[in-house]
């Protein structure tokens, strides 16, 4: 579209489509980068009123297919027809104008704005001179359309997850979407929140909006919700059911190609004595907000304890303030019956702590260090290692060889530089850095967060090894599944509170689910 | 008295602008550490102009396209290259530094033409500062285009998604800032203090971007700032207005800058630091890259 | 982009080895070259000859090759003080404050033994000598303390402060010098009192003894950053101070660490360059332009890589360059500042290369439609 094309186009595009004609249709779409092909001649249409999910694991080329279609990034080869017409996305700004919108799992709208500003910007109608009333008189009809409540005024940073989801939503129905592309729509959701939107959802499927949910693990979901499903593995597509046909066994033999094992093997140990005390903590936020409320818990030997949570209920507070990267406001803290509640972090790596961080690039590991140097992050400090203050090199390398080998890191060698790993490696890598220091606690943070199958039962397993040789583990995870498939005790955390401590054989998921939305209250368990 | 605070608002004014310029792209998510280089430009080369023309106006056409043109460079390393933007601007910087002694030297000297009439000693420059903080105010609070420049300084990635080109925006406000930082410069060699030596500015570019994280990228505080600033500057200049005698004259020079330590540490306490953290652009000072 | 039958493309780039590093601040050094002989082109000088009188006043006359060396001596000090903040991700432009503060430091000491009012002194030059040095050490360190613990404790932006220093600095050093300061020199032309001869620095192969204060420095520091704990923390909090919190490195000490450390070399660049070179011994009038020319640190600093064993031939270069480029004003006519304006165009050109060192430039044939 040129220029002059662009501007004579009513911001409110109104195609008249009929519930069950194709509005989107891509064929052959190809894309390789160095090394991979990310799509390998994917075809796949969408229809009017319709939900059709594509499903696949991390590095499946979801991503990619994603971007394709929204504008984001060309494909090497193939075409995607909107509305019948073929088309050629040079920006996003292109799709958008063709009536696609898209809905982000890590929310791209800008928190310091508030919600009128998200939506509008950009927006054609906003004019030079940014018209707010109007806008926001046509933004309330949508909402009452659709049926979202939202204070139009507040300020993005001050919603929940699900409000936030649903600026994204109203932003490119005010563009005049009709074809929605949703990624991870659930991943950040509680339970009550999933229903909120299941029933928005039904409201535009009813208004012939076509929507495209992308998804990488929640099957139950896929079932749930959608009409189709595509399976992609590998950048091919792998599978094309009806949903009434699937089973989340069926799903995902298309996805992985094997048997997949949702339980994992439980493991029973005997618990032995406390590792981890904290009496009455109370933290706060880079915000100033106290995220941490009066939380007492203990974590003992041969256990792990599961935090499930929304992301943002204090979780990260919480792992920061334990691995002594954060002051705390009031409270206690005993690791092994010594008070480290002042302690740095340093003191605690030496008294027995180990931590695996939730973000594995900017925390965890340094880009450009070789593995050796990575591995010396939670090393240097260590008598073994060092001499008079020269570092004991040839150790250190010897020690990442053998990480390299025992936990089956591919790479060519211990002098690779971190960047090029992919996550399921780097996270193995620090993993083995914290388990080969056989700490008494483990802290793990969102350890499986951004991997694929594989890697995330890997680093399962690993953590269930560590509990059986008696540390305690202390899980934080945004997993429901995988909090209630791996703990002992479950800990659902709301606004910086436990709503209960439940031994596992006693939590349902509906419960817990409601607790982790704030819903339920139970009075601390053991 | 009153020539007093005449010359500290005359004084304040080239603060003013000069911090304004950088305040615009910073809120664009552009930091530009090299004021000084790209101000010592338009001063030097508005100097030069005006001295072999004879016309201010010329001068002063020249500071703003050179203040542009150096600006565009400094948004070619970073927008486009990509690179760090803080060696980016320490190029900049010493680039300017370095060319402009050079550049500048045969004309060392006073400007020796007639000066801009000004009222009672107050520059005219002063009220197109004060102008230049309304429209700048007004342009991000109530224009499109102003919503633009924030959201890419916020979240350039939004930006990109919800339709603006990052990229030209982000040059705009560069090349915006830049002719600013160079009618400031100008307004310094031209009408402040129209002599020329190696090294004029003083580090006055250094203070512009002390005054912009201190005015918290709200351009009304900027103002106030830089007022302050600019009386600071004077007092120094002049201590024996508050304590005649006490001290060398030296080291009364040292005030302004002492000062602004104090004032960043100041910004550091709890009170300051968290609106402070609220209100710095999320994206400022990192590279965008398009997917 | 195409260019006939290839495709140009930008790649990034995974790795740079030393070699290629090497390679590209070679090109820069040699490009920012070419940009300055269109200076001597404005001037109507060939550069050719321009350049040649350059190096051979430099490197090869007997006048010229000392005053080269005791520039690359200050330059190569100037360095290390701008490497050691810079591996911690640091900014160290507060180069010219330290260096004032040390050299008022160590003519503070002088002072003291008594050495402004008689050239006899009582203190043998055998302890006055490093106690001046130690004199401008702290010197250096106090002035560079303040930046690293601002930093270190409230995060403050060590760029603002050590340029605020720099001017507070020299203006101490000027109430020092003139207008009644005790650190007066006798002709009343505003410069510093001159050292009795009997601590004049000490001569090693016709240059001062500072030479192997700074190679042997230049060394040290290289096995600090490869072998040393500490060097592994400040390297590893340069990086990423995120990662190294999570290591357990302090991010108050660290700052705070590299800081003095820098302020120390650079204050003893202020011994060297006041106290140490021949001819000079005093604070002179013009030590302001010593503060700037302190700025080549930077330079030398970038282009090195960090690498302070890189850095000595780089810095033997551009003291060989500035030196040469000051003779050559005089000589052929230049403006003066030549060697700033060769300071301002290296700088550029080498902040314009450091996108060769993310990216590479591909070619690639096009395949023939069949």
């Amino acid at each position: 579209m040129t220029n002059q094309e662009r501007k004579r186009v009513d911001p409110l595009p109104m195609k008249e489509t009929k519930h069950g004609d194709t509005v989107l249709e891509a064929r052959g779409i190809t894309k390789r980068y160095p090394g991979v092909v990310a799509n390998d001649h994917i075809d796949f249409e969408i229809k009017a009123g319709e939900i059709h999910a594509i499903l696949g694991e991390n590095g499946a080329g979801k991503t990619t297919l994603m971007k394709i279609l929204f504008g984001l990034v060309q494909p090497d080869e193939g075409e995607i027809f909107v509305f019948g017409e073929k088309v050629n996305f040079k920006t996003p700004l292109d799709a958008i104008h063709l009536g696609i919108g898209m809905v982000h799992q890590d929310r791209k709208l800008i928190p310091a704005h508030s919600v009128l500003e998200n939506i509008i910007l950009g927006h054609p109608r906003a004019g030079n001179i940014l018209d707010l009333k109007t806008t926001a008189e046509e933004i309330t009809g949508l909402c009452d359309k659709y049926g979202f409540n939202l204070d139009l005024k507040a300020k993005v940073w001050q919603l929940s997850e699900g409000e936030k989801q649903v600026v994204e939503i109203l932003k490119a129905l005010y563009r005049g979407a009709k074809i929605l592309i949703l990624d991870e729509p659930t991943s950040a959701l509680a339970p009550p929140e999933i229903q909120k939107l299941l029933a928005s959802i039904k409201i535009m499927t009813g208004d012939d909006l076509a929507l495209v949910p992308f998804i990488t693990h929640k099957l139950p979901i896929v079932l749930t919700v959608s009409n189709r499903v595509t399976v992609l593995r590998r950048g091919k597509v792998t599978g094309r059911l009806q949903t009434k046909d699937a089973t989340e066994n069926s799903l995902a033999m298309e996805m992985v190609g094997r048997e997949v094992v949702f339980r994992l093997e439980r493991v029973e140990v005997d618990r032995g004595k406390p590792i981890l005390q904290v009496e009455n903590l109370s933290a706060i936020n880079d915000k100033g907000f106290q995220a941490l409320k009066d939380i007492s818990f203990s974590v003992h030997e041969g256990e792990i304890f599961g935090i499930a949570g929304v992301s943002g209920n204090g979780q990260q507070v919480l792992a920061e303030v334990l691995a002594g990267l954060r002051k705390v406001l009031r409270g206690k803290v005993l690791l092994e019956g010594i008070d480290v509640t002042h302690s740095s972090s340093l003191d605690k790596w030496l008294k027995g702590m180990g931590y695996i961080p939730s973000e594995r690039v900017n925390v965890g590991s340094i880009s450009d260090y070789s593995l050796v140097d990575n591995v010396l992050m939670n090393y240097y400090f260590d008598d073994e290692f060092s001499r008079w203050g020269i570092l004991d090199y040839k150790k250190i390398r010897k020690l990442t060889e053998e990480i390299i080998s025992e936990y089956g890191v591919a790479v060519p060698g211990p002098d690779t530089a971190a960047k090029s790993l992919s996550g399921g490696n780097l996270q193995k890598v620090i993993l083995a850095r914290v388990f080969t220091r056989k700490p008494r606690l483990i802290i793990a943070n969102l350890p499986t967060q951004g991997l694929d199958v594989g890697a995330t039962e890997f680093v399962q397993n690993k953590l269930l090894e560590a509990k059986k040789e008696g540390a305690g583990i202390l899980l934080i995870s945004e997993d429901l599944d995988e909090v209630l498939s791996l703990s002992d005790r479950v800990a659902p955390i709301y606004e910086g509170e436990f709503m209960g401590i439940i031994p596992v054989d006693q939590a349902s998921r509906e419960d817990i689910g409601a607790m982790m939305a704030g819903l339920k209250h139970r009075v601390a368990g053991i | 008295m009153w020539d007093f605070f005449a010359r500290s608002l005359n004084a304040s004014t080239i603060f003013t602008i000069a911090a304004l310029g950088e305040l615009i792209e910073q809120r664009a998510g552009i930091l530009n550490v090299g004021i000084e280089g790209v101000m010592l430009f338009g001063a030097t080369l508005g100097f030069i102009v005006a001295k072999t023309t004879g016309s201010y106006l010329l001068g002063f056409l020249a500071a703003i396209t050179i203040g542009g043109l150096i600006a565009l460079l400094y948004g070619f390393f970073t927008i486009t290259l990509g690179g760090n933007q803080v060696v980016n601007g320490m190029g900049i910087w010493i680039l300017g530094f370095g060319l402009t002694a050079y550049i500048g030297y045969p004309y060392t000297g006073p400007l020796g033409m007639d000066r801009i009439t000004d009222f009672f000693g107050l520059s005219p420059f002063f009220f197109v500062g004060v102008a230049l903080i309304i429209v700048t105010w007004w342009v991000f609070s109530k224009t499109s285009l102003g919503l633009k420049m924030r959201s890419v300084g916020e979240n350039p990635s939004v930006a990109e998604v919800s339709g603006i080109n990052v990229n030209r925006t982000r040059y705009l406000s560069v090349i915006t800032s830049g002719m600013l930082m160079g009618l400031a410069g100008a307004i310094y060699s031209l009408n402040y203090n129209p002599v020329w030596s190696i090294n004029f500015l003083m580090g006055w570019g250094f203070l512009a971007l002390a005054l912009v994280f201190f005015s918290m990228w709200n351009s009304f505080i900027l103002l106030g700032g830089s007022i302050l600033f600019g009386t600071l500057w004077q007092l120094s200049l002049n201590p024996e207005l508050v304590l005649p005698g006490v001290l060398s004259r030296y080291i009364w020079r040292t005030v302004p800058f002492a000062m602004t330590i104090i004032v960043l540490v100041l910004m550091s306490t709890k009170w300051f630091s968290s609106r402070w953290g609220a209100a710095k652009p999320e994206a400022l000072g990192l590279p965008y890259e398009k997917e | 982009m195409k260019l006939g039958s290839y495709e140009v493309k930008l790649e990034k780039k995974l790795k740079v080895t030393g070699w290629e590093a090497a390679a590209i601040s070679i090109l820069a050094i040699l490009i920012a070259l070419v940009l300055v002989s269109f200076i001597f082109l404005q001037a109507k000088v060939n550069p050719l000859i321009g350049y040649k009188e350059i190096f051979s006043f430099a490197f090869t006359n007997k006048f010229g090759l000392p005053l080269t060396i005791n520039r690359s001596i200050f330059i190569l000090l100037c360095t290390c003080a701008f490497i050691v903040p810079m591996k911690a991700g640091l900014w160290n432009i507060g180069m010219a404050g330290q260096l004032y503060a040390g050299a008022l430091g160590a003519f503070a000491v002088a002072f003291a033994v008594g050495a402004k009012e008689s050239p006899n002194l009582t203190l043998s030059p055998g302890i006055v000598i490093p106690l001046m040095m130690v004199g401008a050490m702290l010197g250096g360190a106090l002035i560079g303390a303040i930046p690293g613990f601002l930093k270190g404790s409230f995060n403050t932006n060590e760029i603002v402060v050590t340029m605020m220093l720099n001017s507070i600095t020299f203006w101490l050093v000027a109430y020092m010098i003139k207008d009644g300061g005790p650190f007066m020199g006798g002709g009343g032309e505003g410069e510093g009192y001159k050292l009795p001869e009997s601590i004049f620095a000490p001569q090693i192969f016709g240059g001062p003894f500072t030479v192997l204060i700074a190679l042997g420095l230049a060394a040290f520091l290289y096995f600090i950053f490869t072998r040393f704990k500490i060097g592994y923390q400040i390297k590893t909090f340069g990086l990423s101070p995120t990662a190294a919190r999570y290591a357990g490195i302090s991010s108050f000490k660290i700052p705070l660490l590299v800081f003095i450390i820098g302020g120390l070399i650079a204050g003893l660049a202020g011994y060297h360059n006041f106290a140490a070179v021949p001819g000079v011994y005093k604070i002179t009038q013009n030590y302001g332009n010593y503060g700037d020319l302190s700025f080549y640190g930077i330079i030398c600093g970038l282009i090195s890589q960090q690498n302070p064993l890189a850095a000595i031939p780089i810095a033997l270069l551009f003291g060989g360059l500035t030196n040469g480029g000051r003779y050559v004003q005089g000589k052929l006519k230049l403006g003066f500042g030549i060697d700033y304006a060769l300071l301002g165009v290296l700088m550029i050109t080498l902040v314009f290369f450091q996108f060769f060192y993310r990216y590479k430039i591909v070619w690639k044939k096009i395949d023939k439609e069949v």
